[in-house]
């Protein structure tokens, strides 16, 4: 093949991997299983990809800045149980009181969040070592106060998880909300486009007068808030807290936000890039499902998906690299067309 | 601590402490090794797993068909009468030998695509922990396999020198009153550990792999085969885990999908960075990290003495990860203050 | 200084650990006028501007900004003063557009309701009037990683002349740009005197200092020794203030010559899009220089002769043998030595010991075959003797590299590399942010490798210091060898004439 045209399709190939194997794997299980294109049944993944997606989004904000926030999984089952206890109350368990106890899940999630950023922020400890401390302890505190009993919450709760508004789940009507937000927020305000600032060298953004500390402080609450959100989402659906709620979690929404384009080396990424990432790991999980693939295989299956995409993700970045030592800046006078021969001046 | 709690200090109690030390010392090890250069190897748990699966497979003397009937591996390696090597001479040899050859080549895997393809280790590990965790699960369809070989078992838990505390009045002597001094765990865990520290302090190996730590460019520059220091940390990482997994999947008798999962990670990484290895890398030594597997273990210990539960005692673990991380902050700090 | 002073230091000290960084300074900056601050590495002119643009504050002093007191707590309260820091290392984001980096401070933003965004159109718009200010012309929304260091120096102007600031500070704003970007940004500093603008121009290239400043202050050892009007400091007094003793000779004389045994030899060497058709010959007792503009392709060649990076057609030789296996080790182990431009990221262990810095390359050498074992001791006295023999300055062989100076961070490395007993010596940059001193036992060393048979391939961008130094000259142009000068014909036009490729035109 003609060297030129290989290397732009490549690089197409390469910039676009993750909407190619969305796409692969879209048409893959719409031929191989029959039901899988129906409208109830995309409805349905997008429903179930809806909580990791909604999580996804507020990690994007923490791999921007470089960071990682290995405590969501916890903090869902923090958030959660905060729910769970304050509607135990009597007198909570009405429309208004399930309104007071989702309110103080969040806020439980955001402070979840908060701590964790106080660790990094002022203490300057790496992210990844303070988030796994906090995965752990946070859910060794939840399951020792419920001592490994399963909690149970009020039909008002749980009705508000089923419902719908105009026809869209709330789940999904929760996570197009976020992601709307989140978009606006990174392309269009001060504090997203300061955010990739930070990500690509936060030094220099110090330097360029950035109030970085803030903005590494906001991301750890707005991941400890979307994770409280996917958290009292899901437990609204399934109706009932044990001890494996959101264990592992941390993993899928790395998973997601990474297949959606989010670099782990911070200052690349977006909200839709959440999208299709948790939507990817939705569709891969229900279409295995569908062409009823063994249970114990599927997460080898999607393990090779993950696999895939990391892969052609380093592709590309080791082809931008060759790129740009190629770029030799024509400085000086350039008639174009110039001689390009030699001229040795005078030697002696 | 053994003022307060006698119980402690008796000798059963020791050797109990101490046998949770070995399997993690092991492990820990080969973390060490991954964060010195600026890695992380999450897939430590699953290669334990799988190694232990792949152990219990050849080296089984009888299964269970009602537990282990579906099994894809069922009737080829693993039959009613024990696994492919079962009464064979030397099975337990070529049992453990297998078990390290898996862990060698997961670690090869993680370390090849890392080192040639220059992805993250985190995600290329995060990929290995799914895949090889859920392939012992697969391969056992979650069940145990039981019936090692006494000879493999010992392993786990069998001593070459041991006192006796106690009058001699019986001719049986109460397993409780004998401190096992000199166990198999113990000697292998040591001896892994002190041949990895002798490699990173007097070989040229070891000074590549701080000088990666400190500047990979710089050290490419400078000769250092880069990539492949890089694919041979991650294969030491990898032994020392299958290492950790003959330890553990010996004392419980079993082999077991699950022997590294859950809260293995924090441990594994916890008792590094305790011990002073830093995450930023270029620094840490095999002694730190034995201080910090045996802190750890005795602190768990301790807690669960109080009668602590074991979800309190994960806070206080993670509390107390986070104030060790805080000191090396704080003493990273210092050492620039005085360098400036 | 004449007229009126727009920025006061009075007495302003500095102290890391208890070294004095900066020692009782005072200073006046003038009104619409250019100063220049010289000064050796370590001199203080670092710190002194971190304290005026927010990034550490002093321990003593005051600072009066146009009369009213200034203490800036960080570098976004110095730009609001009116005071923009153009640091030497770029403060920009290439994964952001040209407007962004310009406005990422304080965004121009329009109500929507209850939120304020981003009035991009406002962006744009102002901008591009921005840019027209610099002469840069490109379109607003052009992402940075596009642009050449030059252009992206205008973007920094750029973005100092938004805030509005009153003083602008250029830490050695030069050392990336090419001869031509460089007139463009003397121009550009001209224009923001006439402006009114106050300007302090830092830099380690005295002609810059000379043709561009009004006013000259030189600093050393932390303390100011001197200021005045630009009249009162010809080049060579202001070096003489500088290094504190007279120094009549900024180059040691080359004492060898070339023999005529080849030890280096490059054959027609190309590689797409960096360089192409090279051919030389580096002999042994040569020093050959390689002058060329920034992007011309000289360390990307470098690169490619030490075997880091690949090259399509040609071949290299070395002593008439043609390099196998493209790789560093391949070539350390044919005796070539690569002492790379950047010597933080590329020739040192910043955190690793001095020691540990020397033997690094030759680790192999010192090791016990066949277990590959190392004897302290051996490693010891071989970086020992070799940091005696360079005039290391240590507080011992276990001192960090990064505690060291500059140019004894460069001797390390030296040091590194002669412990491998390599014959062909590819310098790249090697006096880049030594002091004078330094770069003086560095051109002794350099002789001394070639006067002991080595050759010694001298990449750099001070054509002064190549004139002094080098036994032959190479000019490199977009890839090209473009030029060739034997020691007898060097005229300073001239090579600069073969660089910038005007002999053709």
């Amino acid at each position: 093949m003609n060297r030129a045209l290989y290397d732009r399709v490549s690089g197409y190939l390469l910039r676009h991997a993750a909407a190619i194997i969305f796409i692969v794997v879209f048409v893959y299980f719409g031929l191989a299983a029959d039901n899988f294109l129906s409208a109830e049944n995309s409805l349905n993944i997008i429903k179930q990809a809806s909580f990791t997606g909604v999580i996804a989004v507020g990690m994007t904000f923490v791999l921007l800045t470089a960071g990682i926030d290995l405590s969501v999984g916890s903090n869902m089952y923090v958030s959660a149980m905060t729910v769970g206890y304050l509607l135990q109350i009597p007198g909570l368990q009405g429309g208004f009181g399930v309104l007071a106890g989702i309110v103080a899940g969040l806020a439980t999630g955001a402070l979840f969040g908060a701590i964790n950023a106080a660790c990094i922020v002022y203490l300057r400890i790496t992210p990844f070592l303070v988030t796994l401390a906090t995965m752990v302890a946070g859910h060794g505190l939840v399951t020792a106060i419920t001592q490994s009993f399963g909690l149970d919450y009020p039909a008002a709760f749980t009705s508000f998880g089923a419902a719908s508004i105009l026809g869209i789940p709330i789940p999904v009507a929760i996570f197009a909300a976020v992601v709307a937000a989140a978009h606006i927020v990174l392309t269009r305000t001060p504090f997203g486009r300061q955010l990739y600032a930070v990500g690509n060298d936060a030094e220099a953004a110090r330097k360029a007068g950035i109030a970085t500390d803030r903005i590494i402080f906001s991301v750890y609450v707005i991941s400890g808030l979307c994770a409280a959100l996917g958290g009292v989402t899901l437990i609204a659906l399934v109706g009932r807290l044990n001890q494996t709620f959101g264990v592992g979690k941390e993993f899928d929404v790395i998973t997601a936000a990474v297949l959606g384009g989010t670099s782990l080396f911070g200052g690349v990424g977006t909200a839709f890039g959440a999208v299709i990432g948790s939507v990817l790991v939705q569709m891969v999980q229900a279409g295995m499902v569908f062409v009823k693939v063994n249970l114990y295989l599927q997460p080898m299956v999607l393990a090779a998906v993950i696999f895939i995409a990391v892969f052609f993700d380093s592709l590309r970045g080791a082809r931008l690299e060759k790129l740009k030592r190629r770029f030799i800046r024509m400085d000086a006078p350039n008639e174009p067309g110039a001689s390009a021969g030699k001229e040795i001046a005078n030697p002696p | 601590m053994a003022a307060i709690f006698p119980d402690l200090a008796t000798p059963r109690n020791i050797s109990n402490q101490l046998s949770n030390v070995w399997p993690l010392l092991a492990v820990a090890t080969g973390q060490t090794l991954v964060i010195i250069i600026l890695g992380i190897d999450l897939s430590q748990g699953a290669i334990m797993g799988f190694a232990s699966v792949a152990g219990g497979f050849v080296m089984a003397t009888a299964a269970d068909p009602n537990l282990l009937g579906g099994s894809p591996l069922w009737g080829t390696v693993l039959t009613e009468g024990g696994g492919w090597l079962a009464g064979r001479s030397g099975s337990v040899l070529i049992g453990v030998g297998l078990m390290l050859v898996v862990g060698g080549l997961v670690g090869l895997i993680n370390g090849y695509f890392i080192a040639r393809f220059r992805m993250p280790a985190f995600m290329v590990t995060l990929v290995s922990l799914m895949l090889f965790s859920s392939a012992g699960i697969w391969l056992t369809q979650s069940q145990n396999i039981v019936n090692l070989p006494p000879e493999f078992t010992q392993l786990g838990s069998g001593d070459l020198v041991s006192f006796y505390f106690g009058e001699k009045v019986e001719a049986t002597i109460k397993r409780r009153d004998i401190l096992s001094f000199l166990t198999y765990p113990m000697v292998i865990a040591l001896a892994l550990a002190v041949a990895v520290e002798i490699m990173l302090r007097f070989s040229v190996l070891g000074r590549y792999i701080y000088a990666i730590g400190m500047n990979a460019k710089t050290a490419a520059i400078s000769g250092v085969p880069v990539r492949r220091v890089i694919m041979v940390v991650f294969v030491l990482s990898g032994l020392c885990a299958a290492v950790a997994s003959i330890l553990y999947s010996a004392r419980l008798g079993g082999g077991r999908p699950t022997i590294g999962a859950g809260a293995a990670l924090l441990d594994i990484i916890g008792a590094t960075v305790i011990g002073g290895t830093s995450l930023s890398g270029g620094r840490g030594k095999i002694v730190w990290t034995l201080i910090g597997v045996v802190f750890f273990v005795l602190l768990g210990n301790t807690l669960n003495y109080m009668g602590l539960s074991a979800f309190y005692i994960d806070v206080v673990k993670g509390g107390i990860i986070l104030a060790a991380a805080a000191l090396d902050v704080a003493r990273n700090q210092l050492l620039a203050g005085q360098a400036a | 200084m004449s007229g009126p002073a727009i920025l006061t230091l009075a007495a302003i000290a500095k102290a890391f650990a208890g070294i004095h960084a900066v020692r009782d300074v005072s200073l006046a900056v003038g009104r619409g006028r250019i100063l220049g601050l010289v000064g050796e590495n370590g001199a203080g002119k670092s710190t002194l501007m971190n304290i005026i643009g927010g990034v550490v504050r002093p321990d003593g002093g005051t600072m009066l900004l146009d009369g009213a007191p200034y203490a800036p707590a960080s570098p976004g309260e110095a730009s609001r003063a009116g005071i923009a820091f153009i640091h030497q290392e770029l403060n920009l984001f290439s994964n952001l557009t040209i407007a962004e980096n310009i406005f990422l401070n304080d965004f121009p933003q329009r109500r929507f309701g209850p939120f304020s965004l981003i009035d991009r159109a406002a962006v744009a718009r102002q901008a591009r009037a921005l840019l027209s200010e610099v002469s840069l012309d490109l379109p607003p929304e052009t992402p940075l990683d596009r642009l050449s260091p030059g252009e992206r120096q205008l973007v920094e102007v750029a973005r100092a002349l938004r805030l509005d600031a009153r003083i602008i500070i250029f830490d050695e704003p030069t050392t990336s740009l090419t001869a031509r970007e460089t007139e463009r940004l003397f121009a550009l500093v001209a224009r923001l005197r006439e402006a009114g603008k106050s300007v302090i121009y830092i830099s380690h290239i005295l002609t810059d200092v000379a043709a561009l400043a009004d006013d000259i202050a030189v600093l050393r050892d932390g303390a100011l020794i001197e200021a005045g009007a630009k009249a009162q400091f010809p080049i060579a007094r202001m070096i003489t203030l500088m290094v504190g003793r007279p120094i009549d000779q900024l180059y040691p004389p080359r004492k060898s010559a070339p023999q005529a045994a080849v030890l280096l030899e490059a054959i027609s060497l190309g590689a797409t899009g960096i360089i192409r058709d090279v051919s030389f010959a580096l002999h042994r007792g040569e020093v050959l220089g390689i002058f060329g503009l920034m992007g011309a392709g000289r360390t990307e060649l470098a690169r490619i002769l030490f075997g880091l990076d690949s090259h399509e057609t040609g071949e290299i030789r070395v002593e008439g043998r043609r390099l196998p296996a493209r790789s560093a080790r391949a070539s350390i182990r044919s005796g070539i030595a690569f002492i790379t431009e950047n010597r933080r990221e590329e020739g040192l262990l910043m955190n690793g010991t001095v020691a540990e810095n020397i033997a690094l390359a030759a680790l192999p050498r010192l090791a016990i075959t066949p277990a590959e074992l190392i004897e302290q001791g051996r490693i010891r006295s071989a970086a020992g003797a070799l940091a005696e023999a360079l005039n290391i300055k240590t507080a011992s062989l276990d001192a960090p590299a990064k505690s060291l100076s500059g140019g004894n961070q460069q001797k390390v490395v030296l040091a590194k590399w002669l412990l491998c007993r390599p014959s062909v010596f590819i310098m790249d940059e090697p006096t880049r942010g030594i002091d004078v001193g330094a770069k003086y036992e560095i051109y002794s060393i350099i002789d001394r490798l070639a006067g002991a048979g080595g050759g010694v391939l001298f990449i750099s961008s001070e054509l002064e210091e190549l004139l002094a130094v080098c036994d032959r000259i190479l000019v490199m142009s977009r890839g090209e060898i473009v030029g060739e000068f034997a020691r007898a014909g060097f005229d300073r036009g001239r090579v600069l004439a073969a660089a910038f490729r005007e002999a053709a035109a």
